[in-house]
């Protein structure tokens, strides 16, 4: 027995587990709404018992350290589900922009190249007529502007892609910067045994706004932290972070280089990264090739036609296209005539004649791209945009749906409840008045001893 | 198990689908589609690009075949007045080979004869819209000429085109007949017959028989025109059943359309109407979720 001084420190112990359980508490409500934050309860151990003869008397509580609850394997888990869903978010977003350059109804490519095929069939009931004609070329115009526009825009919308890029470069180098310099600080921290909680939750929290630019992997072995990409490029090693950066290649597209100086753009495919370089890299590349070959086909098929025909003055028909072919097709194709008179809409070199519109016509009917119709061709357009994105979306709801489930996961773990913390911070405080009432009644069994020398 | 003390996420994202579901359907319901962007359904914003560019094509078909018909119609009842005015030319050379009527009145029906030719000439130059309907393709000038070096002293110089127009998929139909198969077909011109027979009106030395013949050559001629004439007729009525065909198909597209990208304006307010009660409830989920936890309990007067 310790006598009651001893029971006196034994009350100090529990006034002070009671404290640190009370500040824990408060701690954890006022970072009710600190995103990232993990809640942190007290480690409590009792004292080692005092040996009294055959008597252990327990020693009262120590404060071992406060623990941060999380669960490492769910952020892993997370960062994973970000990637996806970031990736899948970006490149929705970017194909959206897209998808309104090919309307399926009454505007765009389609409805021009229907409109240029109906004006030959009006001119085709009054051949010599020269408003008629004027209509032809002004609906080729028209029809070669919708190529061109379409072609242009899709060609600022991977430019607004390459900036992007470059922004989204430069703030992963700002994130692994700081999670390199976290992780000096818990090298410092956890070899000195300080609580290092607050800037693993910081860490954690960084490292999930890394995964929603870019891919991460992670490597880490309870001490350091090595960060890469998928395909094994650096990011952070320990408290060393490495860069990465950005450089035009001579088409103007923005290209990533590791810190070593390989080219890493096509290896990226997690985080908002990955879903623009897909958009940027793949599905508008893939998109402008269609374009420039049902550019490319339809103007060569009615080139042929025309060059069959014999125009107002009855000499044979020239080009009524500029001629293009391969890249950048769409983006130059141009009326070749200006005169309306040099339409080649005869066969037999008479004003009167119509006979050659059937050729022209005929082209609507024609395989001139991929073994399409022009009509054909812009509809399966359509469907290539229609469809990349239909399934982004399908992949964006199911990754939204997984993430919220594993952020669910998460917060059951690491998630601050204020009912919790209530009926903790009763209890500690119900404690602290037990612990200071302890004292108390020895401060008043002191007196009666203090009293009992006083008063003899 | 520790349940997840935060809601929010939940009742966002839930808040969110139900936005997004209740922003689908208002679209459906104030545009009357199914489809109002490819994703929402690639293939039939495919079939939609085929179906509108059928439609488009319907409409220019019907455009073609209006403005085809007026020309038709003009050229039918000008070649009508002709056959008319062919018609007296033969009463004329009848009356003309009656064998009591002296040589003045011959003249002066030989002077109706020409008269007659003066006028079928006009019809046979009929122009319309800037060309001449019976030129062939040689349109932009006038297909006959008075020419005293020919037979008749009229001279064609049209050709024997003919131009055709598509008016229907895989279906074309000839726009115009030639002036050489219907006034001046060898063996049967309009000119030569009815100067041939004012001819023989005029000549004193012209039996009655030589004026009947005159009026043989007409009526063939007369039969020529008549048959070429029936192209016309024949044209319109075909061009008025594909009218009928084509109004038929445009609103068999339009039914196609709808079943493809339309909705149904029931199922689109059902639709908006399920929306909207799963928002409300969301919400009203969330407002009663909001607040109370046991810190409202612990008040300095419970402890």
């Amino acid at each position: 027995m310790s006598g009651l001084f001893g029971t006196v420190w034994i009350a100090l112990g529990g006034l002070q587990a009671q404290q640190a359980g009370l500040q824990t508490s408060t701690n954890n409500v006022a970072n009710l709404n600190t995103p990232g934050y993990s809640r942190q309860r007290p480690i409590l151990q009792e004292a080692d018992p005092i040996i009294s003869g055959n008597v252990a008397f327990g020693a009262g509580v120590r404060v071992q350290g406060i623990e941060s609850l999380r669960n490492s394997l769910l952020d892993l888990q997370i960062s994973g589900e970000t990637q996806q869903q970031s990736s899948s978010q970006a490149f929705v977003n970017a194909m959206n922009q897209v998808q309104t350059l090919f309307p399926d109804d009454t505007t765009g490519i389609g409805a021009q190249i229907s409109v240029f095929f109906q004006s030959l069939n009006s001119l085709s009931a009054n051949p010599s007529d020269l408003t008629l004609r004027q209509s032809v070329l002004t609906a080729a115009g028209n029809m070669s502007s919708a190529f061109n526009d379409t072609a242009n825009q899709l060609t600022q919308t991977r430019q607004q892609l390459d900036l992007q890029v470059q922004q989204q470069t430069q703030q992963v180098n700002q994130i692994t910067q700081q999670i390199a310099d976290l992780n000096l600080k818990l090298a410092q921290l956890s070899s000195t045994g300080q609580n290092y909680a607050s800037f693993l939750d910081q860490r954690s929290a960084l490292i999930q706004q890394l995964s929603g630019l870019i891919d991460v992997s992670q490597i880490n072995d309870g001490k350091s932290l090595t960060l890469t990409t998928k395909g094994g490029v650096p990011l952070v090693v320990d408290g060393q972070s490495y860069s990465l950066s950005t450089a035009a290649d001579s088409s103007g597209t923005q290209h990533i280089y590791s810190a070593q100086g390989d080219d890493i753009t096509s290896a990226l495919s997690g985080g908002s990264l990955g879903g623009i370089l897909q958009a940027r890299d793949q599905t508008i590349p893939a998109l402008q090739t269609n374009l420039d070959s049902l550019a490319s086909g339809l103007v060569q098929a009615l080139n042929e036609a025309h060059q069959e025909g014999t125009d107002l003055n009855g000499d044979p028909g020239g080009n009524l296209f500029q001629p293009i072919t391969g890249a950048g097709a769409a983006a130059a194709m141009s009326v070749a005539i200006s005169d309306p008179a040099l339409l080649a809409a005869g066969s037999d070199g008479t004003s009167g004649s119509n006979g050659n519109i059937a050729n022209l016509s005929a082209v609507a009917n024609k395989a001139v791209a991929n073994g399409l119709t022009p009509s054909g061709a812009y509809g399966n357009l359509v469907f290539q945009v229609g469809s990349g994105i239909s399934s982004g979306n399908t992949e964006l709801a199911a990754s939204n749906a997984m993430l919220q489930q594993l952020q669910q996961q998460q917060a059951s773990t690491s998630g601050v409840s204020l009912d919790e913390e209530a009926s903790n911070l009763l209890l500690y405080q119900r404690a602290y008045q037990a612990s200071a009432e302890a004292i108390s009644a020895v401060n008043q069994m002191l007196q009666v001893v203090i009293n009992m020398g006083a008063g003899s | 198990m520790r349940i997840s003390p935060t809601l929010t996420q939940v009742v966002l994202s839930a808040l969110n689908i139900s936005d997004q579901a209740e922003q689908t359907a208002l679209q459906q319901m104030t545009t009357g589609r199914r489809v109002n962007q490819a994703s929402d359904d690639p293939s039939a914003a495919a079939s939609e690009v085929n179906i509108a560019y059928q439609m488009d094509t319907c409409d220019q078909y019907l455009r073609s075949i209006s403005s085809l018909e007026s020309e038709m119609q003009t050229a039918d009842s000008s070649l009508n007045s002709a056959v008319t005015a062919l018609q007296s030319a033969i009463s004329l050379g009848v009356q003309g080979a009656n064998g009591t009527l002296s040589q003045q009145n011959r003249a002066t029906i030989a002077q109706q004869v020409d008269g007659i030719s003066q006028q079928i000439m006009g019809v046979a130059n009929l122009s319309y819209n800037g060309h001449y309907v019976f030129a062939g393709t040689a349109s932009a000038q006038p297909p006959y000429v008075a020419d005293p070096s020919v037979p008749g002293g009229i001279a064609y110089q049209g050709n024997d085109n003919v131009n055709s127009v598509q008016i229907e998929t895989g279906q074309s139909v000839a726009a115009n007949q030639p002036g050489s198969a219907l006034f001046s077909a060898p063996g049967a011109n309009v000119f030569q017959a009815l100067s041939d027979l004012s001819a023989a009106l005029r000549d004193p030395n012209a039996t009655t028989d030589d004026i009947g013949d005159a009026t043989t050559e007409l009526r063939t001629a007369y039969d020529q025109l008549g048959e070429g004439r029936a192209f016309y007729g024949n044209t319109i009525d075909q061009l008025i059943s594909v009218q009928g065909f084509l109004n038929s198909e445009q609103v068999q597209l339009s039914q196609q359309q709808n079943s493809t990208v339309g909705v149904d304006a029931n199922v689109a307010a059902t639709n908006l109407t399920n929306a909207e009660q799963a928002r409300t409830a969301t919400v009203q989920a969330a407002a009663s979720l909001s607040g109370v936890s046991l810190m409202d309990y612990l008040s300095p007067t419970n402890v």
